[in-house]
């Protein structure tokens, strides 16, 4: 579709984070896999190696594993401003599925949308915008014949 | 309130900007101007896109000049933010068109010539001819031909405003904020002069 089509936002961060201190966007990851499947076998290998050093690593989020009886194997990553995104992850490698876990987590929770510019600042103007009267003095008498 | 608020948007540089257009400055907005910090993003925007109406007094003055002055602000070129597609020109108006100063023979030499497409339908004026028919013709036409020559340039025409003598209706009047000096510094009659200028005028010799 086109750009008029799709929705698009500016480009902004959440709360400023990362001015102060980094608050990790990511509030939960679940990983939804079943026990005997072959889709999951990458899940399982990634939950026998590496999702304890993850938990570790990211102690701000929470991550549950699910086992149940499914045909595809899902990771839920849920941020901090309630939007949810689900990936699947039939048929991928452990190494796949932590890339793709770290990159969850590098995320902020805004929507990948198109960003109108790459660019933002709270502070667009240091000396004033300019105004008509920046450099122009004010009459406040009348102006017209009759003044003359 | 005069204000007549108009919306458009614009493309300028691959960004877009939503232009609101005000038909003038009110008084009591200009002397809120001292507090500019505290101004909130609309305002500032209104600010900043504001359309301001200037008059410029065409008592012997030579038209290519006023029509130049007149041109340079309804393009917007006095802007620092000026953007050929951003629609940002303000409004001019010229009084005392009726009283323009050619200089040299340009009265009777300067044709202005048009032709309707018709065959037999070329007419040739001269300047004076022309002036006589319609005082406001001359700067009009030159205005006209100095403005840049696609299709915004009729809706600066628009907001030229001519008037042959300085009786200016009272709605305009309101609107007007600032008068530009007149580019040609008119020179004194030698009935303007006084006795003691005149006495102090050096002489090389006196007529004995």
């Amino acid at each position: 579709m086109t750009a008029r089509g799709t929705p698009s936002r500016f480009l902004q961060s959440v709360l400023h984070n990362g001015v102060g201190r980094y608050v990790c966007q990511l509030k939960r990851i679940s990983l939804i896999f079943s026990k005997k499947g072959q889709g999951s076998l990458g899940v399982r290998d990634f939950i026998e190696e590496g999702v304890v050093d993850f938990a570790k690593n990211n102690s701000g989020t929470v991550v549950y594993i699910s086992p149940q009886s499914c045909r595809i194997p899902k990771i839920v990553a849920e941020y901090l401003n309630g939007n949810v995104k689900e990936e699947t992850v039939t048929n991928k490698t452990s190494q796949e599925i932590a890339e793709l876990i770290t990159k969850l987590s590098n995320q902020s929770g805004l929507d990948i949308i198109r960003i109108r510019k790459p660019f933002h600042t709270d502070s667009p103007s240091i000396q004033g915008q300019w105004h008509p009267f920046t450099n122009r003095p004010l009459s406040i008498d009348p102006v017209g014949p009759q003044a003359k | 309130m005069k204000y007549g608020t108009t919306f458009s948007f614009c493309w300028s540089g691959g960004s877009k900007l939503l232009l609101y257009h005000y038909s003038h400055v009110e008084v009591k907005f200009i002397k809120c101007f001292f507090k500019m910090s505290s101004f909130s993003r609309s305002a500032q925007q209104w600010a900043t896109f504001a359309r301001s109406w200037f008059l410029i007094d065409a008592r012997m003055q030579p038209p290519g000049k006023i029509a130049s002055m007149c041109s340079v602000r309804l393009q917007g070129k006095h802007k620092p933010i000026y953007h050929p597609l951003s629609d940002i020109g303000d409004h001019v108006v010229v009084m005392n068109t009726r009283h323009i100063a050619f200089s040299g023979n340009k009265w009777e030499q300067k044709v202005y010539s048009s032709h309707t497409g018709y065959p037999g339908s070329f007419k040739q004026l001269t300047a004076a001819q022309m002036h006589k028919k319609d005082p406001t013709a001359i700067i009009k036409l030159a205005v006209y031909g100095m403005l840049p020559k696609n299709l915004t340039r009729r809706t600066m025409m628009q907001r030229l405003h001519l008037f042959p003598d300085d009786v200016l209706p009272e709605d305009i009047l309101k609107n007007l904020t600032e008068e530009l000096p007149q580019p040609r510094e008119i020179p004194r009659k030698l009935s303007e002069y006084t006795q003691e200028e005149r006495n102090a005028f050096p002489m090389l010799w006196t007529p004995a």
